[in-house]
């Protein structure tokens, strides 16, 4: 369950997309999208925003996937995106455990022949993760006024939050 | 033999149950999955509301209508809406 990376084919496919428990940096989706002859590369990161709440500080969010279903559904994602937008390549890395304020959550990368596909695919490929694939949130805080220190988000933070 | 079915719960389904990973015997011939997740919430009444708004996957495919029927060795999982990103 806790190896560093999963990486592997969905139904004979090779998927570009990684669930990892390491951390995740630009270079190494920006590497996966070298030498494709596009005009553009657009990298988007997502990372945990720093929140106070009734004068709690979030310290940072523990994230957990369903690795399997998740890659599965990445793929599906990458799929469709290349469809849509005719993108060349993708390359999706999604973190999880345990996460800090201010650290990187998501990177996604793609590399198209024009700007507007990439912007677009990239654009489609965030929200889509957010609403399709099994990966969740839970805020930790600094122990506040309530003692409470762990909640499970019930939904994504609303159309504000980036990653 | 396998006489036994695994639930995996996510997120707000593990806090709800205190545990991620649940086991339940069941009949050879199988058990449809909407009783099997009833006596599950029977157990645990905090699951109930989640699993209105949750999707339900067997061996890694999303179920379609939870009238189908699970069986020795299959493997459930509970995803509540998802947060990532």
């Amino acid at each position: 369950m806790r190896s560093p990376s999963t990486r592997r084919t969905v139904g004979g496919e090779p998927i570009s997309s990684e669930v990892t428990d390491r951390p995740i940096t630009l270079s190494q989706v920006a590497q996966r999208l070298e030498d494709s002859g596009s005009g553009a590369v657009v990298l988007f990161v997502g990372r945990v925003r720093p929140e106070v709440q009734a004068g709690r500080r979030l310290t940072g969010l523990d994230y957990e996937a369903d690795r399997r279903m998740a890659l599965a559904r990445l793929s599906d994602l990458e799929r469709q995106a290349r469809r849509r937008f005719g993108t060349r390549r993708i390359h999706v890395v999604h973190r999880i455990g345990r996460l800090r304020v201010g650290t990187a959550s998501v990177i996604i990368g793609v590399a198209a022949a024009h700007r507007s596909m990439a912007f677009e695919a990239a654009r489609f490929l965030i929200e889509e993760l957010k609403r399709e694939v099994p990966i969740w949130k839970t805020d930790r805080w600094a122990r506040g006024p309530t003692g409470r220190r762990r909640r499970t988000r019930r939904r994504p933070r609303g159309a504000r939050s980036p990653g | 033999m396998t006489r036994t079915v695994q639930l995996t719960l996510f997120a707000t389904a593990r806090e709800a149950v205190g545990a991620s990973r649940l086991e339940r015997a069941v009949p050879s011939t199988g058990v449809r999955l909407d009783t099997l997740l009833e006596s599950i919430a029977e157990e645990h009444p905090r699951l109930r509301p989640i699993l209105r708004n949750a999707r339900v996957a067997r061996n890694g495919e999303y179920v379609v209508g939870k009238r189908l029927r699970v069986r020795p060795g299959d493997e459930i999982a509970i995803h509540p809406p998802y947060s990532g990103g």
